[in-house]
C-alpha cells in the first residue's frame, strides 16, 4: 500500500489542531503517542518509543509523499524523534515544534524541514497586531481565513505564455487583477518582484510565481499564462 | 448682620468655579508634584535661594552691589511672602469650614455658630503655620527687616528652604525617619555619656595646674569632640584620672559612630528598593502611548523586546519577584505588583485611557489573564487588551472578561501547518514580509490631508517608480479592504495604503508622498 500519509508524533493540543487543518490534504493520518491514550480519544492512536527503528512505517507509506510532524511537548524527546526519523527517512518532510529558538536551531540541526518557533511566532503574531493592525488582518485573512482573496504559487513551465519573457517587460502590478509579489528560480531562492536581480530577468521554466489575488483572478491568470498552482516540498530540502 | 454677610462671602466662594480653578491652579504649582509647571517654579526658587545666600557670603568681607543687596533683602523676601501666603491660602479652605458648619447647624434646626466656624478655621491655619516647613518659610521672609542686623542671619534659613524644593532631601529625609527610634536611643546614649564624661573630666581636671578644662562649657566641649572621634587635640587631660576618663569616652565613642553608620546603612539599603519603586512610578506617570504587559512570560518577553525595538515604550506588571528581576534585566521598567489588583494600577498612577496604547495580558495561565483583564476593565471600559488563550475551552471567559483581542498559539500552529502543507513557498514570502529582519517588508502608510491634497486618485501615487508593489487600501470609512484597487480610486483621508517593496523605498515613497506639492 502507498498512499500521502500525514505522521502526527504526539497526541497533544497541538496534535489536534493540526489533524483539523490537515485532514482535507491528507486522507490518510496516523497519530503516534508515547504514553498509552485514554478510550474517549476522537482518533486512532498508535503507540510508539523512541528507541523504534520504524521499519513498519516505510512499508506501508510513501514516504516521498508524506509529511511527519513532530508535536511531543518535552523537547528533548521531540528532538530526539526527528533524528531519529530523519536518520531513518532522508526524504521525509518534516515539520516540528519548537518552545523557543534554542530548540528550534537544535531541531533543524537534528534534520527538521521546518520548524515553528511557538514563542517567536506567537509573539510575532502579537507584535504584527499591535504595530501594523491592517496589514497584519489583511494577511492573515489571505494566508488563514476562508476569504476569497488568496495567495497562491504558479511554476512556469515550457508551454507557458511567460516563458523567456522578460520581467520588466509585463504590467506586473495591473496583471488581470493578480499581484505578483516574487519569484522563486529554481535554485529556491525568493526574489522580490522589484529586487535589483529581477530588473534584467528573464522568466524561464521552473520559476514559480508567488502570486496573491481572488480565487477567479488567480484562476484565469492560470489559464492566460499556461501554467498551474503548484505544492511540493523540494525547496526545503538540501 | 456682619454673620450674613461672611457666610453670603462662605457660600459664593465655596460654589464659585472661577476662584476654585484660580485655588486650585495656584495649589498645582505649589504642591503637585506632578504639575508640569511645579517644578520651574521650584528651580525659580532654589535660584533665589542661592542668590541670597551668595550675597550673605560676599557681604562678610566684602563690599556688595546695593541693587544685589536690594534684590536680596527686598524682592527675594517679597517672593518668599508671596509664596508664604499663597501657601497658606492654598492649605485649606475657610469657606469650605464655614459651609460645613452653616449646613450641619441647619440641619440640626438650630442657629449657625459662626464662631465655632471661625475657630476652627483658625485653628486649621495655625496649625499649618505652626508646621516646621511653614516655620522655617515664615523665617526665610525675616530679612526682608534687614535693618535688624541679627536678622541676616534668617537669610540661612532660606538653605532649609531647599528641602521643599528638592526632591531628594525629602527622600533621605524620609529614610531616616524610618530609624527615628534607633536614632533617638542613639541620641540619648551619646547624651548620658557626654553628660557623664564632661562632668566626670571637670571634676577630675577643672583644679588641675596645667589643664585648659577650666570650665563645664569646655568640659562638654572636649567630651563631644572626644566621643565624635574628631579629637581635634587643642584641649587634653594631664591627670591620670582624666586620661582613664578620656578612655571611657574613647571607647563610647568608637561604638557610637559604628552604631550611627550601621543605621545610615541599613536604613538606605531598606529602603533601596522602595526609593527605586518612587522613581520608577514617577517615570510611569510622565509616558504616553505605552504598552502594559501583564505578567513576564516567555512570550512576552519577546513581545517586549520587538516592541522596544520599534521604539515603544514598554511598562511590565508582574506578582512574582522573579519575573520582574528577569525583565529588568531586560532592560525594561518592571514592578512587582500584581496585574489583577486595582491596588498596583493607583499605586502606579497610571491613566489607562490617556497613557495606555494598549493592554497584554500574557502570562501563561488563562485564570490569571482573566483576573487582570477583569481588573483592568472594572477601571477602563475603553482600554485595548489582548490576552494570550492557553486552553480553548476558556476562549468564552476571555471574550466575557472583555478581551478585544485573543491570540492562541496552538491555534496559530494548526492555520501554519495548514499553509505549509498546502502553499509552502508563498507562506514563507508572507512571513518573510512579516519578518523584522526582512529587506522586504509590507507596510501600511497612512493618508494624511496633505497627501489627498496632492494625489487624488491611486493612478497619481507613482508607487512603481518607487519599486513599490500596493497591495491594496484599507478604507476606514468603510472598514473595507480594497485589494489592488483601480487607478480612479480616490484617496481619503484616514486611508491606509497597504504596500510591499523594500523598507528603503517605503521611506522614500512616504517622504515623497508627504513633501510632493500638486503641480497646477
Amino acid at each position: 500500500m502507498s498512499k500521502r500519509t500525514a505522521l502526527i508524533f504526539g497526541h497533544n493540543k497541538y496534535a489536534h489542531e493540526i489533524i483539523s487543518n490537515v485532514k482535507k490534504t491528507y486522507s490518510n493520518i496516523r497519530i503516534f503517542a508515547l504514553e498509552d491514550v485514554d478510550d474517549d480519544s476522537p482518533y486512532e492512536v498508535e503507540k510508539f518509543d523512541l528507541s523504534d527503528d520504524w521499519k513498519g512505517i516505510g512499508e506501508d507509506i510513501n514516504i516521498e509523499e508524506s509529511i511527519a510532524f513532530c508535536v511531543l511537548q518535552d523537547m528533548a524527546e521531540n528532538i530526539f524523534l526527528t533524528i531519529s526519523l530523519r536518520s531513518n527517512f532522508a526524504d521525509l518532510a518534516i515539520i516540528a515544534v519548537a518552545l523557543n529558538r534554542e530548540s528550534a536551531n537544535k531541531l533543524s540541526m537534528a534534520g527538521a524541514n521546518k520548524v515553528i518557533p511557538l514563542v517567536e511566532t506567537t509573539a510575532d503574531i502579537i507584535t504584527n497586531i499591535l504595530e501594523k493592525p491592517i496589514s497584519s488582518k489583511i494577511l492573515s485573512n489571505i494566508l488563514y481565513e476562508e476569504s476569497s482573496l488568496k495567495i497562491a504559487q504558479i511554476k512556469i513551465d515550457t508551454e507557458s505564455k511567460l516563458d523567456n519573457h522578460k520581467l520588466v517587460s509585463i504590467d506586473w502590478t495591473r496583471y488581470h487583477g493578480v499581484i505578483i509579489l516574487s519569484l522563486i528560480h529554481e535554485d529556491m531562492k525568493s526574489e522580490f518582484i522589484y529586487s535589483k536581480k529581477m530588473k534584467e530577468y528573464v522568466i524561464q521554466s521552473g520559476d514559480i510565481l508567488v502570486v496573491v489575488g481572488y480565487e477567479n483572478d488567480i484562476t484565469e491568470f492560470e489559464k492566460i499564462i499556461g501554467s498551474k498552482r503548484y505544492v511540493n516540498w523540494s525547496h526545503w530540502r538540501g | 448682620m456682619l454673620k450674613d454677610i461672611v457666610l453670603d462671602i462662605a457660600y459664593y466662594l465655596d460654589t464659585s468655579s472661577t476662584y476654585q480653578k484660580r485655588k486650585r491652579f495656584f495649589y498645582d504649582i505649589l504642591e503637585n508634584d506632578k504639575n508640569k509647571y511645579k517644578k520651574f517654579i521650584d528651580i525659580f526658587m532654589i535660584i533665589l535661594i542661592f542668590i541670597s545666600v551668595a550675597v550673605l557670603i560676599r557681604e562678610v568681607k566684602y563690599h556688595v552691589d546695593d541693587f544685589l543687596l536690594f534684590f536680596s533683602n527686598y524682592i527675594v523676601s517679597f517672593f518668599f511672602l508671596v509664596e508664604y501666603l499663597l501657601r497658606l491660602w492654598v492649605n485649606s479652605s475657610v469657606s469650605k469650614i464655614i459651609v460645613k458648619r452653616a449646613e450641619y447647624d441647619s440641619f440640626l434646626l438650630r442657629d449657625v455658630r459662626l464662631s465655632k466656624a471661625l475657630k476652627e478655621a483658625f485653628l486649621v491655619k495655625i496649625h499649618y503655620m505652626l508646621s516646621p516647613q511653614a516655620i522655617i518659610d515664615f523665617l526665610a521672609i525675616m530679612p526682608f527687616f534687614h535693618e535688624l542686623r541679627v536678622l541676616r542671619i534668617f537669610i540661612l534659613f532660606r538653605v532649609f528652604k531647599l528641602f521643599r524644593y528638592a526632591k531628594s532631601i525629602q527622600i533621605i529625609t524620609s529614610i531616616l525617619a524610618t530609624k527615628k527610634f534607633e536614632f533617638l536611643t542613639l541620641a540619648i546614649f551619646a547624651f548620658v555619656v557626654v553628660f557623664i564624661s564632661s562632668v566626670l573630666i571637670y571634676v577630675m581636671e577643672a583644679n588641675q595646674a596645667n589643664s585648659q578644662i577650666t570650665s563645664l562649657y569646655k568640659a562638654v566641649y572636649w567630651a563631644i569632640v572626644t566621643i565624635s572621634t574628631v579629637g581635634y587635640g587643642d584641649i587634653t587631660p594631664v591627670s591620670n584620672e582624666g586620661r582613664f576618663v578620656a578612655i571611657l569616652v574613647i571607647s563610647s565613642g568608637v561604638a557610637v559612630l559604628a552604631f550611627t553608620t550601621s543605621l545610615f546603612v541599613s536604613a538606605f539599603t531598606e529602603k533601596l528598593d522602595e526609593i527605586k519603586e518612587i522613581k520608577t512610578v514617577e517615570g510611569i506617570a510622565k509616558l504616553k502611548k505605552l504598552y502594559l504587559i501583564c505578567g513576564y512570560s516567555d512570550v512576552a518577553s519577546t513581545v517586549a523586546k520587538k516592541l522596544s525595538k520599534a521604539g515603544n515604550k514598554i511598562i511590565i506588571l508582574d506578582k512574582y519577584e522573579s519575573a520582574v528581576s528577569k525583565a529588568i534585566k531586560d532592560g525594561f521598567v518592571a514592578l512587582a505588583y500584581d496585574p489583577g489588583s486595582v491596588e498596583s494600577y493607583k499605586k502606579i498612577n497610571i491613566n489607562l485611557e490617556k497613557q495606555v496604547k494598549h493592554i497584554l495580558c500574557l502570562n501563561e495561565d488563562d485564570v490569571e489573564n482573566v483576573y487582570s483583564a477583569l481588573t483592568i476593565r472594572s477601571l477602563s471600559k475603553d482600554v485595548e487588551i489582548l490576552s494570550l488563550l492557553i486552553n480553548d475551552k476558556n476562549r468564552k471567559k476571555l471574550e466575557f472578561a472583555g478581551i478585544n483581542k485573543i491570540v492562541y498559539p496552538q491555534e496559530l500552529v494548526g492555520l501554519i501547518t495548514k499553509e505549509l502543507v498546502g502553499i509552502p513557498v508563498a507562506f514563507e514570502v508572507i512571513h518573510e514580509l512579516r519578518s523584522e529582519h526582512a529587506n522586504v517588508k509590507i507596510d501600511e502608510l497612512g493618508i494624511t490631508q496633505r497627501i489627498v491634497d496632492n494625489f487624488a486618485t491611486v493612478s497619481e501615487l507613482d508607487n512603481k517608480n518607487y519599486r513599490i508593489v500596493l497591495l491594496g487600501i484599507y478604507k476606514t470609512s468603510k472598514e473595507r479592504f480594497y485589494f489592488n484597487p483601480l487607478d480612479d480610486t480616490i484617496l481619503e483621508v484616514g486611508d491606509y495604503l497597504l504596500v510591499v517593496g523594500y523598507s528603503m523605498f517605503i521611506r522614500e515613497f512616504e517622504k515623497y508622498l508627504h513633501t510632493k506639492v500638486r503641480s497646477e
